[in-house]
């Protein structure tokens, strides 16, 4: 640091020549690498979600004219039944996300142990991830009409048409039918997470496990998982956010409608059916909140989860280290 | 050295980009005004198109000629200039059908370049790229206030010339300026299937709910098809039942634009088969009584049309433009009929046609391109045959009706009035306030009925009642007079 702020005033040394020096040209490297990025974070990130949140003070439409209400937009979010019952659908997400994170943990900690066609699975199963979001809206619309694909499958299986339910229309199961489609598109995507991380695992603490006669649940839960555990935290709050800001499988299949209408795809109708594109925008700004609060959450949640391993250990040379000065001192008493 | 030379470029650079926009500016002013400020800088080019092409150049107007001053094939056809439209119509962008008409169009004005793109999403991306203004000349007036017309469009005529031109003149004007030509106009009735309805056993269309859903139980009796087909998925096919709102379910013209937004209780039920009540009714009490499809959260658009086509749908609740793609989407398009909205005021059935999309034209555009476009427009209006092959209600005053209007004979077809003075924008306020958006995109309300029909988790009533509280709410907030 000192040697630095001498660098950049030495006495004696004019601007012009400051800036043709080392040091100046250093500063004038890092700041040229600095503006291209900063700028465009803050042009295309920043900048209009300052101009969000400024609209959300107003009463006002996309285009015309601009009336001043205060914080009146954050009351009625506050005030209107569907913004938060719109929220509470995200928990079917969320069991959803605990699902497909538990199948993918599941089938990574499978694949990368040595399975026959181990590839081809894991193509497989990366494959729906590729597909676009609204293509998969469309092909499980298909997949849930009445007497079509799904339907059919489940007739081969031995269930007869006329017990099975309407999986759109039932208002009890077609978030679970929604959900199941987030989590035929996203598992695969956790999975080969999880398979990079455990690649990256030394293999010699597999085979030191089973010459200690561990079996495979053992190695998984005392050599993978902890691991792996920066990853697993990341899927887990990158799942958690996401589940809440759900939108495309309600948007594309069922259009908000017959009671799936998640929190996005009531501020989708908010700002783009009625124009209320400042009360849309506090809902953006109070659903930020929530994430905000729910992934602090979730990472004071990891953090006593985790470190209670590292803490047991902290402990445990704690306790060691006293009986070790009790052993002494009656060493020294004796 | 260098630091001056870039900062002297800087200013250069600042002080040109200023006078640029202060010169914009007031072109973009120019039309609204009556151009006192701007002749001295614009004198010289309105004289050159004065002598130039146009022989009845009004000069008021900054050298561009309204619509009734446009001789179609005789004034302007040596008028040099390169428009171009946006639009919605993706599917005739696509089959050639527009191409084919800009082709028409060149025969008799050879050196009007038109390019046009269709877009699709139109009602959503439009808006944007008129915000940013970067759309080109012509472009169908998406969802803005009546009060912001002048800042984004070329006044067309006054509303006085202009209804002698063509019908529906009124859709889009303010202040008695008009700023839209409808490229078409529908009537709004009921498509039904002839062979369903007689196979059926129904000799006479229904002219009211009650005589509606009794046809529909016959076909449900009598046939294999889905009597009413909801279309609920697509969600915009459910908004179409706002149609019905205004003229056709109270025969008043002026009731939708003039007294729906002071009514206390629109959705009242008058007791007599009319009214918004008993329209939404129909809806309801079709899905509660099983006459729609089985499973209506996946239905289909792009199939209704070849099933209506063939007979296994008896109805569907949509505008005349539907029309001319149920005919097209199968073998039988014999058995597609359109019928007036079975509801009967007083005696008489009311059928309510209005202007489709309307073709409007950029006010920033210069002098050149604005006359073309005005030209374009009233070339697609009297010549090019758009409105009749779609099946559209005629535009032009002159222009003869498609065939398919019937079973209207003897219905007094009405369109809707424009909103009094200074009210132009009450209806869009308290749509967007009560979140009902009727004819505006409130879908959302209208699927809400078949949801409650089906689940049975409201009545009828309950529905209406809710709806009449967000509309009186919308009233209160928005301070407008309550008229009982």
């Amino acid at each position: 640091m000192t040697a630095m702020t001498q660098g950049a005033k030495p006495a004696g040394r004019t601007f012009g020549e400051w800036i043709r020096s080392r040091d100046g040209q250093k500063v004038l490297v890092m700041i040229a690498f600095m503006v291209i990025p900063l700028g465009l974070l803050f042009t295309f990130t920043y900048l209009p979600f300052a101009e969000m949140f400024g609209f959300s003070f107003y009463d006002m439409k996309y285009i015309g004219a601009r009336k001043f209400v205060g914080m009146k937009n954050y009351i009625k979010v506050f005030q209107r039944d569907d913004c938060f019952r719109a929220l509470k659908l995200s928990f079917y997400y969320m069991g959803g996300s605990v699902v497909q994170l538990v199948l993918a943990l599941y089938l990574a900690t499978i694949l990368s142990f040595k399975v026959k066609g181990g590839s081809i699975f894991k193509g497989f199963m990366f494959f729906p991830y590729l597909i676009n979001g609204i293509a998969i809206g469309f092909i499980f619309k298909f997949f849930y009409t009445r007497g079509f694909v799904f339907d059919t499958v489940l007739q081969w299986c031995g269930f007869n048409l006329d017990h099975l339910p309407y999986w759109l229309r039932d208002q009890r199961i077609n978030n679970i039918s929604l959900v199941g489609t987030s989590v035929w598109r996203y598992f695969g995507q956790n999975m080969v997470l999880f398979i990079g991380a455990i690649m990256s695992v030394d293999s010699e603490l597999y085979e030191a496990a089973m010459l200690d006669g561990a079996n495979r649940f053992q190695q998984f839960k005392y050599i993978i998982m902890p691991s792996i555990k920066t990853i697993i935290t990341l899927n887990v709050i990158l799942s958690i956010t996401g589940s809440l800001s759900a939108f495309e499988p309600p948007y594309v299949i069922t259009d908000g409608a017959n009671g799936t209408g998640t929190y996005f795809v009531v501020m989708n109708e908010i700002a783009h059916t009625q124009q209320k594109v400042g009360l849309a925008s506090a809902m953006a700004i109070v659903l930020l909140l929530i994430i905000f609060a729910a992934t602090i959450l979730q990472k004071l949640f990891f953090k006593y989860v985790f470190k209670s391993a590292d803490d047991e250990d902290l402990n445990a040379t704690a306790r060691r280290d006293k009986k070790l000065a009790k052993l002494a001192a009656r060493k020294a008493g004796r | 050295m260098k630091l001056k030379k870039v900062l002297a470029l800087g200013m250069a650079a600042a002080m040109t980009l200023s006078v640029v926009g202060c010169g914009s500016d007031g072109a973009a002013e120019a039309p609204a005004a009556d151009g006192a400020a701007d002749t001295e800088t614009e004198a010289p080019a309105a004289d050159d198109t004065a002598e130039a092409e146009a022989p009845a150049a009004d000069a008021e107007a900054g050298g561009v000629p309204t619509y009734s001053q446009i001789t179609v094939g005789e004034d302007y056809t040596d008028l040099t200039a390169s428009i171009k439209w946006i639009h919605h119509k993706t599917d005739r962008e696509e089959d050639g059908t527009i191409a084919n008409m800009i082709a028409e169009f060149n025969k008799v004005y050879p050196n009007i370049t038109v390019e046009t793109e269709g877009v699709t999403d139109y009602a959503e991306d439009s808006l944007l790229r008129l915000t940013t203004g970067d759309w080109g000349d012509i472009m169908f007036i998406p969802a803005v206030d009546k009060a912001d017309l002048a800042t984004y469009f070329q006044p067309i005529d006054t509303l006085d010339n202009l209804s002698k031109e063509i019908n529906f003149a009124d859709a889009w004007q303010f202040d008695g300026t008009c700023y839209g030509v409808p490229y078409m106009a529908n009537a709004q009735g009921v498509l039904y299937n002839k062979a369903v309805f007689e196979a059926a056993g129904i000799t006479e269309l229904p002219k009211t709910p009650t005589e509606f859903l009794e046809d529909l139980q016959l076909i449900k009796d009598n046939t294999d098809a889905i009597p009413l087909y909801t279309n609920y998925a697509a969600g915009w096919t459910m908004g179409a039942w706002d149609a019905y709102v205004g003229c056709v379910s109270n025969g008043d013209d002026t009731y939708l634009n003039q007294k729906f937004a002071h009514t206390a209780e629109p959705f009242a039920d008058p007791g007599d088969d009319t009214g918004a009540y008993n329209l939404y009714r129909i809806l309801y009490d079709a899905v509660a009584n099983g006459l729609t499809e089985e499973d209506y959260t996946t239905t289909d658009w792009e199939g209704c049309k070849a099933m209506l086509n063939n007979g296994e749908i008896g109805a569907m609740v949509l505008g005349s433009w539907a029309y001319a793609q149920m005919v097209e989407a199968g073998d039988h398009g014999d058995d597609v009929g359109y019928m007036p909205f079975p509801m009967t005021v007083g005696g008489t059935q009311y059928v309510l046609a209005g202007g489709d999309y309307n073709y409007a034209i950029n006010v920033n555009a210069s002098d050149e391109n604005k006359t073309a476009a005005m030209v374009f427009i009233k070339w697609m209006t009297e010549d090019s045959n758009w409105c009749y092959n779609e099946g559209g209600y005629t535009v032009d005053i002159d222009g003869e009706n498609p065939p398919m209007y019937a079973a209207f004979d003897g219905c007094t077809v009405l369109s809707d009035q424009p909103a009094l003075p200074g009210e132009e924008t009450l209806l869009n306020d308290i749509n967007a306030e009560s979140e009902l958006s009727f004819n505006a995109g409130g879908d959302a309300k209208v699927q809400r009925i078949v949801e409650a029909a089906a689940t049975g988790s409201e009545t009828f009533d309950d529905i209406m009642a809710d709806w009449t509280a967000a509309w009186n709410d919308a009233q209160a907030s928005l301070g407008i007079e309550v008229n009982n």
